[in-house]
C-alpha cells in the first residue's frame, strides 16, 4: 500500500489521515505538508486518523507531538481516531495519551474540544 | 533454528526493506497482526537509530541486521560501526534525544525496551553500537481458530 497523508479541514481544525507506513522516511515531508495547511487555515484542533496506518514508530510519535506543541500554544488540542490495538500500544508506550485522547468520531472530538458546531 | 543476515546502505529508504525482510522471515510462525506490527516497530527503531545517530545519514556506511529464530523465539541484532553512545543510561531516558532539531521524540529506546521480552544495547564511543532484541512469537493461527 502506498503511504500517504490526507488533510481535511473542518471549522477550526484539521483531520490528518495517515495511510500506509508512517516512518522516518515520511515524517519530514508530512510535517511540511501539515505546516502549509496550518499556515493557510490557522487551525487550533488536530484530529489524527490512523485508520489505514499500518506502521507506526517513534518518528510518527515525534511528528504528532510536534504538531501538538504548536496548537497548544494557541490554546488548541489534538486527538486520535481509528486506532488499531497495535497503534494504541505504541502511542501508550510513548506517553502521548497524557496530552491527547482517543475519540470515536470527529463529532465527539469537536464536542470535547468545545468547537462550535 | 533458522537464520538470516542483511547488510544495507545507511539510508532511511532502506528502513522499509529491513521491516519487510523481518516480517517475511517470521511469517511461517503465523504471527498476529499486532505481533508483526510490534516487531516491525522494533526493527525500525533500531535501524533508524543506526542510520540517524550512528552514521549521521552517511549512506556510504552499512547497517547489519541479523535475525535468528529458535523455536518461537526471535532474536534481532542491529549493528552499526558508527559514532557510538557516550552515556547509555542517559540515552535510554524517555524523551531524551540528541537530535530534537529533527523532531525526534526520544522514545525509540523506550519503545524497544517495552515491546521486547529482552532488550540489550551495547556501545563503544567511536566504534559503534549493537542492539539485541528477543521476542517470543506466541500466537498460533488465530485467524483459523476464529474461522475467518
Ligand atoms: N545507534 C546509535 N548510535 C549512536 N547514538 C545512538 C544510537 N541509538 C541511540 N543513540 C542515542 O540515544 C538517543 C536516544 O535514542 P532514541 O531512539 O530513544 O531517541 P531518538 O532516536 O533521539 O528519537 P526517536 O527514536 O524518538 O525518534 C539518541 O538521540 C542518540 O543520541
Ligand atoms: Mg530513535
Amino acid at each position: 500500500m502506498e503511504s500517504k497523508i490526507r488533510i481535511t479541514p473542518f471549522e477550526d481544525g484539521l483531520v490528518i489521515k495517515f495511510s500506509g507506513e508512517l516512518d522516518s522516511s515520511k515524517t519530514m515531508l508530512y510535517r511540511d505538508k501539515i505546516h502549509r495547511e496550518m499556515t493557510s487555515s490557522g487551525p487550533r484542533f488536530l484530529l489524527f486518523d490512523l485508520k489505514d496506518c499500518s506502521f507506526l514508530d517513534s518518528a510518527g510519535i515525534g511528528l504528532i507531538l510536534g504538531r501538538f506543541n504548536e496548537v497548544e500554544k494557541v490554546a488548541g488540542g489534538c486527538g486520535f481516531i481509528h486506532l488499531s490495538p497495535y497503534a494504541r500500544k505504541v502511542i501508550k508506550i510513548s506517553g502521548l495519551f497524557s496530552v491527547m485522547k482517543e475519540y470515536s468520531s470527529l463529532m465527539e472530538f469537536r464536542k470535547d474540544m468545545g468547537v462550535k458546531l | 533454528m533458522n537464520k538470516m543476515e542483511l547488510r544495507f546502505s545507511a539510508t532511511l529508504a532502506n528502513e522499509s526493506l529491513a521491516r519487510t525482510a523481518v516480517s517475511a522471515f517470521i511469517a511461517p510462525l503465523n504471527p498476529s497482526l499486532e505481533e508483526i506490527g510490534e516487531i516491525k516497530t522494533m526493527v525500525s527503531e533500531a535501524v533508524s537509530n543506526a542510520i540517524i545517530h550512528g552514521y549521521g545519514f552517511d549512506s556510504a556506511k552499512e547497517v547489519i541486521l541479523r535475525c535468528e529464530l529458535d523455536q518461537s523465539v526471535l532474536t534481532l541484532v542491529v549493528i552499526d560501526y558508527g559514532k557510538g553512545i557516550e552515556n547509555i543510561e542517559n540515552a535510554k531516558k524517555p524523551h531524551y534525544s540528541s537530535r530534537p532539531d529533527l523532531e525526534r521524540a526520544g522514545m525509540g529506546l523506550t519503545i524497544m525496551e517495552t515491546l521486547a521480552d529482552s532488550f540489550t544495547i551495547r556501545s563503544v564511543l567511536g566504534m559503534g553500537s549493537k542492539v539485541i532484541i528477543r521476542k517470543e512469537i506466541l500466537s498460533e493461527e488465530t485467524y483459523e481458530k476464529e474461522g475467518v
